[in-house]
């Protein structure tokens, strides 16, 4: 063994792995290292800082193979653990939680606030059902607001924001590929309609679908226009974005960002530095570079290899039958044209940066690029292949933006904010992958059963929903007992 | 002589201060800006006896409707030139000539594109030593004389700017034509300025013409002329009106000063003075900028000399609450005097001639390009004067990065325009040098540790309209991104004798999403446009939705 992974082995990696990751790469960029960390010379067993040395992204560049893989995975799931304290950057006494790097005008009256935020010490503070990275219970539902106005709102009131349910992250390494592939897919169909458009000088309408999903079309134009207003179920620009109760987020690693500044006033350099905001330490709370891409890697590295969750297959004969007439239940109903059961993806290799961020989230040759082969990690072994080696992802979803309330269903639209450009009654679709394990349901998380956020599905799922509430009582307990068989496995 | 005499009497103290200051590193991007103009299939350049030291213009435009810009480019002596883009989207810069074009004029000082008959078609304003020309642009780079057609007295004078604006109520643009010395006057050429010429069409005649077209058979004088170098009608007090700025140069006038036209509608044209609150200002006025850096409605100014440049800006109060047009220099406080060469040996002042705003790294920072070049062998000013770029920062003041940015080349750069030629959106130049080839800046990315690297986010948008002024001159564009408004006004004139006309340019920085609201040259407000950043956008008025916009991409 490696003497650098012996000592890593002997390291209790939870807690003290970064402390161990001094030693063990004493290489580290300088360059990279937040100022205040520029001093520390060794972590004391006793500190109260949760970051003790940032990560090197020069560390993990290219294709990464098992070991440095697993060694970026930990220093991943470390972050996501860790309870930042005031020593390592939490708090953003003069900044909003906004996406966008914005001042407050005055500094709140209290650092921490469970509406407006910052609302958590870790990451796991509330993905932790039912282990850490998965969903959380309606004591962790997060207040979303945009942060541009009214940042300091201290009620509930939906008029200041929309209250959330925790999404559990398993699995989104291969949601995040499915998009980055769709997307692609539908921007390829895009060229293609402005390459016969200007082709036959005639105008050109193109039906948009990806990995049999479709998304509506659009029309083109010889002279190189494009009309996008009979595009469903996804932005303007093609590019499906995943993440988020709402589907607004482009990657995990915007969402990581995102969340690492709204939960715990921690700032990533690559939005919040000096590049984009003048300012080394924009929030002013006293400590500069909080968060290098290195350390934003590892947070993402960890999410992406996070196992999908499986299929139970239970013990009980009974449960067993009846979960197989659920499903057929499920697809006799019409629920899979939206949860379907699986997406066929191409490639387990997970770019990091992925090409469909914009600025403010690192992309191509602004750090290190690198390569997560996620196919090293042992659950990608259990993923079921078609004939043309295309891996299937059991999601449960389709990535695509829907209408889910209606006149007489509204309770899944129950915002009054919109998000991002998506209307308040549109959401992505929710992946039933997990979905036994992460209760409580609906985007608010006020759902405490299966069937009550099956009976609250309007607008477009509204035949679905009205098909299940035809099916007698034994055929609804069938399907319920098919939805408990999606797990997390512990 | 008498230029850095009188420059030395009141700045010199205070700018050598500044220079000695060390410089700030700048934390934000800085472009790489390639030269690339013989191999784009460009050389042509500006040259001339005396009336040449001045203009050397360049019009940026779409001419053959593929959405692109070409260029039109003077050649003062020698022949003006039109180049066809033939850029690929992203790559590297490449240009066509059109030999036989009816554009291929001798004399040309500078020119500004602009559609004024409205047909949707940009036409071409030419300025020129002796008579002025103007040329009905059509399909496909073609161009028609029009003078006669459109009643337009090019008159003989020694034209240096333009501008123009849809007054209201009218249906073509009132044109504004800047002249220079007169060289036929006694005395000439000290104090000798030509007039200044207003450009109003005629009313349509009632019933409407089936084939109706601009008339521009009366002509009103612009008196004082103070030598004009550039022009450009602004809506300086935020009321709807334009009123006309002129820079003027105060090499050869006497007694004169800038000047701001009030072009009350239906009333001659007059002057604000001391008493409305107007300050003299003296300086070798070469070219105007103008931009809302504050987004608060009422722009600023740069104004390029020789020496350094002024950043006027509005002094709010007494605009709002007595609308009086005064001003104060801010160019020292934002770091934007660029007075002097930023490298190399020579200390002596620079000439400044072309400005504008845009934002080259698509920060949503304005940054302030200046091309820099000695008149001609004037031994008191620098020899070696490259060309600005000063970079906006986040503190409200700019950072000079020419050198950095690949624009220290000794070339007397003269006209300019700023421009994404193929369509990447990240923002290229082209400058026109007297007595050298053109220099064709290619944007080719953001310098960074690890090589070249994207800029900011980015939108451009198109604006169109039916009926009359089609291209919307005049009208406002407001582009939000989380609390920040940014505002652009699209407008024709300014800089030095050079135009452009295409996609407004916006930089987003880290935004991924703006809404957009336009307001349109008569006052009506759109409604918001919510736009995805990285994309070229058309905005058509009553339209509730827009359109995207591809350039050709490459077969596979």
């Amino acid at each position: 063994m490696n003497p650098r992974n012996s000592l890593a082995a002997t390291c209790h990696r939870r807690l003290v792995i970064l402390a161990c990751s001094l030693t063990l790469n004493g290489s580290l960029a300088a360059e990279s290292m937040p100022a205040e960390s520029k001093t520390v010379q060794a972590q004391e067993p006793w500190s109260e800082r949760a970051l003790a040395n940032p990560m090197s992204s020069a560390d993990f560049s290219g294709r990464l193979d098992q070991q440095r893989l697993q060694t970026l995975i930990d220093a991943g799931e470390h972050l996501f653990t860790a309870r930042f304290t005031t020593l390592d950057g939490v708090g953003r006494p003069m900044a909003t939680q906004a996406i966008i790097p914005t001042k407050r005008k005055r500094a709140p009256r209290s650092a921490f606030s469970r509406t407006a935020g910052m609302d958590a010490n870790a990451c796991s503070s509330c993905h932790n059902v039912p282990l850490v990275g998965g969903a959380g219970d309606f004591t962790a539902n997060v207040f979303v607001s945009e942060g541009f106005q009214h940042t300091d709102f201290d009620t509930t009131d939906p008029q200041f924001s929309n209250e959330r349910n925790t999404n559990h992250l398993f699995g989104s390494g291969l949601i995040e590929l499915l998009a980055r592939e769709m997307s692609g897919e539908l921007q390829a169909l895009r060229t293609q309609a402005l390459r016969t458009a200007r082709e036959s000088g005639e105008p050109t309408s193109m039906a948009l679908s990806s990995k049999g999903v479709n998304f509506g079309q659009l029309h083109a134009w010889p002279d190189g226009r494009v009309a996008t207003h009979d595009i469903e179920g996804v932005d303007q620009d093609l590019v499906i974005r995943p993440f988020s109760h709402k589907g607004v987020m482009t990657s995990l690693r915007q969402f990581t960002i995102n969340a690492l500044n709204h939960h715990h006033g921690m700032q990533a350099t690559e939005r919040f530095g000096e590049r984009w905001t003048g300012q080394q330490d924009h929030d002013e709370d006293g400590v500069r570079n909080e968060l290098g891409p290195g350390d934003v890697s590892a947070l993402v590295a960890w999410q992406a290899a996070l196992p999908p969750p499986g299929r139970l297959s239970p013990a009980d004969e009974r449960w067993q039958n009846a979960a197989a007439r659920g499903e057929r239940h499920f697809r006799n109903a019409g629920c899979n044209d939206c949860h379907r059961r699986t997406l066929p993806l191409d490639s387990l290799d997970f770019a990091d940066p992925g090409h469909l961020d914009a600025a403010g989230t690192l992309r191509h040759a602004e750090a290190t690029d690198a390569t997560y082969p996620l196919a090293l990690l042992a659950w990608a072994k259990q993923l079921e292949r078609d004939d043309s080696g295309r891996y299937l992802i059991p999601l449960f979803g389709d990535l695509k933006r829907h209408r889910i309330a209606d006149q007489s269903l509204s309770a899944l639209g129950n915002e009054l904010l919109s998000q991002r450009f998506v209307e308040r009654n549109v959401f992505m679709t929710s992946e039933l992958w997990g979905i036994a394990s992460t209760a409580p349901y609906g985007h608010r998380g006020d759902m405490s059963t299966l069937a009550e956020v099956i009976d609250a599905h309007g607008g477009e799922a509204r035949s679905a929903r009205d098909a299940w509430s035809h099916l007698n009582e034994q055929q609804k307990s069938d399907m319920i007992a098919f939805l408990k068989t999606l797990v997390i496995a512990p | 002589m008498l230029a850095s005499l009188l420059f030395g009497s009141w700045a010199g103290n205070a700018l050598a201060q500044q220079a000695e200051e060390p410089a700030t590193p700048f934390a934000g991007d800085i472009p790489l800006m390639m030269e690339e103009a013989v191999a784009a299939g460009i050389t042509h350049s500006y040259d001339g006896p005396w009336e040449y030291f001045v203009g050397g213009g360049v019009s940026t435009f779409d001419c053959n409707q593929d959405r692109l810009p070409d260029m039109y480019l003077a050649g003062g002596q020698q022949s003006a030139a039109l180049f066809v883009n033939r850029s690929q989207a992203g790559g590297r810069l490449q240009f066509d000539p059109v030999d036989d074009s009816s554009l291929t004029l001798d004399r040309v000082i500078g020119s500004y594109p602009l559609d004024i008959d409205n047909d949707g078609f940009q036409d071409l304003v030419v300025l020129r030593v002796g008579e002025n020309r103007l040329f009905k642009g059509g399909p496909d780079c073609r161009f028609t004389p029009a003078n006669v057609s459109w009643n337009f007295n090019g008159g003989n004078a020694w034209t240096t700017a333009f501008s123009a604006s849809f007054e209201p109520g009218q249906a073509y643009p009132t044109l504004a034509v800047g002249n220079y010395v007169d060289r036929a006057a006694p005395g000439s050429p000290w104090g000798t300025c030509h007039p200044n010429e207003l450009h109003r069409p005629a009313a349509e005649p009632e019933p409407k013409s089936e084939s109706p077209r601009p008339d521009y058979s009366s002509v009103l004088p612009l008196e004082p002329g103070y030598c004009a170098l550039s022009m450009l009608f602004t809506d300086w007090n935020k009321t709807g009106v334009d009123a006309l700025r002129i820079t003027n140069d105060r090499q050869y006038y006497r007694g004169g000063q800038e000047q701001l036209w009030r072009l009350d509608s239906g009333r001659y044209p007059r002057l604000y003075g001391a008493a409305e609150g107007w300050e003299p200002v003296v300086i070798w006025g070469m070219g105007i900028a103008e931009a809302d850096l504050d987004a608060d409605g009422y722009p600023e100014y740069a104004l390029t000399s020789m020496g350094d440049t002024k950043l006027q800006v509005l002094d709010l109060q007494q605009a709002i609450e007595e609308n009086r047009p005064s001003y104060q220099d801010m160019a020292w406080d934002r770091g934007a005097t660029a007075h002097r060469p930023y490298t190399g040996e020579d200390l002596k002042p620079s000439t400044g001639w072309h400005s504008q705003f845009e934002d080259l790294n698509n920060d949503a920072l304005l940054d302030l390009f200046i091309t820099k070049g000695n008149v001609e062998r004037m031994s008191d000013f620098a020899a070696f004067d490259p060309d600005n770029l000063l970079l906006g920062t986040h503190q409200a003041t700019f950072s000079e990065q020419g050198l950095a940015a690949g624009l220290a080349l000794d070339r007397r750069g003269r006209g300019a325009s700023i421009t994404d030629f193929n369509a990447d959106g990240l923002l290229d130049i082209v400058v026109v040098n007297r007595g050298a080839n053109i220099s064709l800046f290619r944007n080719g990315g953001m310098q960074g540790p690890e090589g070249l690297r994207a800029g900011g986010n980015w939108l451009k948008l198109a604006l169109q309209q039916k009926g009359n002024n089609r291209h919307a001159i005049g009208a406002r564009v407001s582009i939000k991104t989380g609390n920040r408004v940014q505002t652009r006004r699209l407008q024709s004139g300014g800089g030095h004798a050079s135009g452009s006309a295409g996609f407004i340019h916006v930089g987003l920085g880290v935004a991924e999403r703006a809404t957009v609201r336009v307001q349109w040259p008569d006052g009506q407000w759109s409604a918001p446009f919510k736009l995805f950043a990285n994309h070229h956008v058309i905005i058509e008025r009553d339209s509730i939705e827009t359109m995207q916009w591809f350039p050709p991409t490459p077969l596979p």
